[in-house]
């Protein structure tokens, strides 16, 4: 009804020159549309090719994973985060299993710590090579997704050597990692990286210097450092917009608060510095995979926990830094099996608020531009 | 011996049956070479399966199409939407007359054989503001205004690029004095003394130009907004399916082909190339037999250069992203036609001036002084125009200032590190929660 409401408000009748009369039209782009990333559904109101006013329906994808995560033990919740931002199930699982480690004040081992934090930057270059293929793909460059594709299968096949699973891999436990390294899976990551190496800087340069590529994102969706800020933007979106926050910096955990981390920073705040600034972290990740598999600890990669993991009363905040920005869970533990509360603080959801904003004014090209260069995952968004 | 008139009715025939044959033959292999073409720049393999090699890919997609069910939305406008693929296809399939596949397998050597494949070309954007007014969906109807917009700026810089090698036509038609000629037939007649005088060594620019406008005119990448499915679902196509949707396929691979047709027989020297001498095997194997080994490297030299061109639109397809819209019409205003015009502005001044001041034309190595010294001065053009393009494309959202006069758009209002509030890092292990 709002929608309706706000649509009929935005679309009058235009006086043209010599009483030609435009009209603005409404264009519903999405759920079902190739570059909404998903069911994403944009209420577009265009005066010719121009955006005048846009609303993002959200919901198609709700599956209730917070209530379901409130139904679950704390052991069987893990599985359901793989399914909220499906691009980075690694990233989701680390936020919720030290939510609740932090809520039954346990340490994991610290080889299990750096397990986690390799197979997060893993993950990281996995969600960013996504990002930056579809992106390329949403503004017609047909070829970088299929490379970028061919890299991430490297990782996933990895993954599944290590838990079983490509995509959902449902690999952290609470107080560690299910399993620990098979053997020569190392030597695999280290011929991938090598691979990777090269392959990063083959897309790079097939991206960057190309001038169309240039004049259709410098200078689009331009978000001011202190927009961002007001947006609650954090990740790629907010580091591509000269503010420096990086929670793996910032606010360390884990590992993290033993390797330490370049973030990637732009000042320009188009879409080519959120691009860039994804690039970046690719490059960044590989450095802090070499790192870790240079100074893996020993030791046991998990601790004794309970079969019913009982927390005490309490509630508790953690999140680590996603690939899209600050992944944090909420928990409320009432002393039983089952979480009172769980919130998932999606990024891409809180990255969502800003785009109506940044749609005003471009051009209907621009909007695939913007909206990939937010990088959003619906299945986040809604949950 | 066969009379005029029988040779006139066979001849007929025969162009008849290769066109009739060529035209179908188009989207089957172009449909083919795109995917198998695009897939090994992507890393991967293409069709495979069926057939050997993947190569009855194609066949078995166009049967599909064509049995399937005549899908028509009940809100269309139902006269415009059905008739709108045919007027798109018609004009195209009516260009395969004017083409000089070689000297014999041409269906009619029309005098003004350019004129009217540019008048023919420019028929197509009715066909497709039809589809896109007809099929009464938005995104349909974005396409069609797009498309309508973007075949009508970039008729102009193709008309004009090639209006230079009509003009080089009149220094180099035999005799060297005379008028230029638009006849296909002519324009390779007059690349062939020498025989390596192709007119994309002298105009180098005519032809990136001409091809650019040709990639505009023809839809593909990266002027394929009419089309743009991350934007548009499909522009003008989203209604279309089946036979109707074919025919928009059809016309879109064969509308590549005679722009890659133009730009051989204009620029690449037709059927021109080692092996087809008509003088040659006429002399050797007699009238009818030396004709037809004649017509035959004809044929092969003038396919091998078409589909070269054609690789080259899958390459580009392979290769860039999509322009904008805005992006694209400035390109076409404020780029292609200014410098088309000085290039036909430079070309007549030199072939017009140097004879004046040296006095009667120099023949150096068979070729007049004054193509030489154009061939040089359009070389020099070419490196500056691809040197300039980067930096007059790379214009800023807004459309205002151009990228090397404002490097930075954001001024940094808060200086990094400071702009959240940071907590600052927990000390111990992990805290415990408080109730």
């Amino acid at each position: 009804m709002a929608i309706d409401q706000e649509n009929q408000q935005a679309s009058e009748y235009i006086e043209g020159a010599e009483g030609f009369r435009s009209e603005e039209m409404i264009l519903n782009m999405g759920p079902q549309h190739p570059s909404t990333h998903g069911v994403l559904r944009l209420v577009l109101t265009l005066d010719g090719e121009t955006v005048v006013h846009c609303t993002p329906v959200i919901g198609y994808l709700h599956r209730g994973i917070e209530k379901i995560l409130e139904n679950r033990p704390y052991m069987g919740g893990i599985r359901y985060m793989d399914n909220c931002d499906y691009l980075s199930p690694m990233l989701n699982e680390t936020a919720y299993v030290g939510a609740v480690e932090q809520l039954m004040g346990l340490e994991p081992p610290r080889r299990a710590q750096y397990i986690r934090l390799m197979t997060n930057e893993m993950q990281r270059i996995t969600s960013h090579l996504v990002a930056i293929g579809t992106y390329l793909l949403d503004l017609g460059a047909m070829t970088p997704v299929l490379y970028c594709f061919r890299d991430r299968e490297g990782i996933l096949d990895l993954f599944e050597a290590l838990g079983g699973s490509r995509f959902n891999v449902n690999y952290m436990r609470v107080g560690g990692v299910l399993h620990d390294f098979p053997k020569g899976w190392l030597n695999r990551l280290e011929q991938w990286c090598n691979k990777f190496d090269q392959s990063l800087k083959e897309l790079e340069d097939l991206v960057t210097g190309n001038e169309i590529f240039e004049a259709r994102t410098q200078g689009v969706g331009y978000i001011d450092p202190q927009q961002a800020v007001a947006y609650g933007l954090t990740g790629p979106n907010l580091r591509g917009s000269d503010v420096n926050f990086d929670l793996r910096v910032d606010r360390p955990y884990m590992a993290y608060r033993e390797v330490s981390v370049n973030p990637a920073v732009r000042q320009e705040g188009d879409a080519f510095a959120r691009f860039r600034v994804r690039l970046d972290e690719c490059y960044e990740s590989l450095r802090l995979i070499r790192v870790v598999m240079d100074t893996l600890p020993g030791g046991p990669i998990s601790t004794r926990t309970p079969i019913a993991l009982r927390p005490p009363r309490g509630e508790t905040y953690f999140a680590v830094e996603g690939s899209k920005g600050e992944q944090g869970i909420y928990l409320i533990s009432d002393g039983s099996e089952y979480p009172y509360r769980a919130k998932v603080r999606g990024p891409s959801f809180v990255n969502l608020q800003i785009v109506p904003e940044l749609l005003r004014g471009h051009k209907m090209g621009d909007v695939v531009a913007i909206l990939g260069s937010i990088d959003l995952v619906l299945g986040e968004v809604d949950r | 011996m066969i009379s005029d008139f029988w040779q006139e009715v066979i001849h007929f025939f025969i162009t008849l049956i290769f066109t009739l044959i060529f035209v179908p033959l188009i989207p089957l292999i172009g449909v083919y070479l795109d995917r198998k073409i695009l897939g090994l720049m992507q890393d991967r393999l293409g069709p495979t399966h069926t057939g050997p090699w993947g190569l009855l890919q194609t066949v078995v997609d166009m049967i599909k199409l064509l049995s399937k069910e005549d899908i028509k939305a009940a809100a269309t406008d139902n006269i415009i939407f059905t008739l709108a693929p045919v007027i798109f296809l018609a004009p195209i399939i009516t260009s395969f007359v004017v083409l000089p596949f070689s000297p014999y397998l041409t269906v009619n050597a029309l005098a003004t054989g350019l004129i009217y494949l540019v008048a023919l070309s420019s028929l197509d954007v009715i066909g497709v503001f039809m589809a896109g007014w007809g099929s009464n969906n938005k995104y349909a109807l974005m396409g069609g205004l797009r498309s309508a917009a973007q075949m009508i700026s970039y008729e102009l810089p193709l008309v004009l690029s090639l209006v230079s090698v009509i003009m080089l036509t009149s220094v180099l038609n035999a005799g060297g004095v005379g008028i230029g000629s638009i006849a296909l037939s002519d324009i390779i007649h007059a690349q062939m003394h020498p025989w390596w005088l192709w007119f994309a060594l002298i105009q180098p620019l005519g032809l990136l130009l001409y091809y650019t406008c040709g990639l505009a005119e023809t839809n593909r990448a990266p002027f394929d907004l009419p089309e743009a499915e991350s934007e548009l679902v499909a522009g003008y196509l989203t209604e279309y399916s089946g036979l109707r949707w074919a025919m928009f396929f059809l016309g879109e691979y064969a509308n590549m082909v005679i722009v890659s047709a133009i730009a051989t027989s204009l620029f690449l020297g037709g059927w021109s190339g080692p092996g087809a001498d008509q003088d040659f095997w006429v002399s050797h194997l007699g009238g009818l037999w030396g004709g037809i080994v004649f017509n035959i490297f004809a044929v092969a030299w003038f396919q091998a250069k078409l589909w070269t061109l054609v690789f080259v639109f899958v390459w580009i397809r392979a290769t860039l992203p999509r322009l904008r819209a805005d992006q694209l019409m400035r390109y076409a205003w404020l780029v292609l036609i200014p410098i088309t015009l000085f290039n036909i502005l430079i070309t007549g001044f030199i072939l017009l001036a140097v004879p004046q001041l040296m006095g009667g034309n120099i023949i150096v190595a068979q070729v007049p002084l004054n193509v030489w010294i154009l061939g040089a001065v359009n070389w020099v053009m070419f490196f500056a125009y691809v040197f300039l393009l980067g930096r007059i494309t790379g214009v800023s959202a807004t459309g205002k200032v151009p990228r090397w006069m404002k490097k930075r758009q954001a001024p940094a209002k808060i200086p990094a590190q400071s702009a959240p509030a940071q907590p600052a890092p927990q000390p111990a292990a992990l805290v415990r929660a408080q109730k």
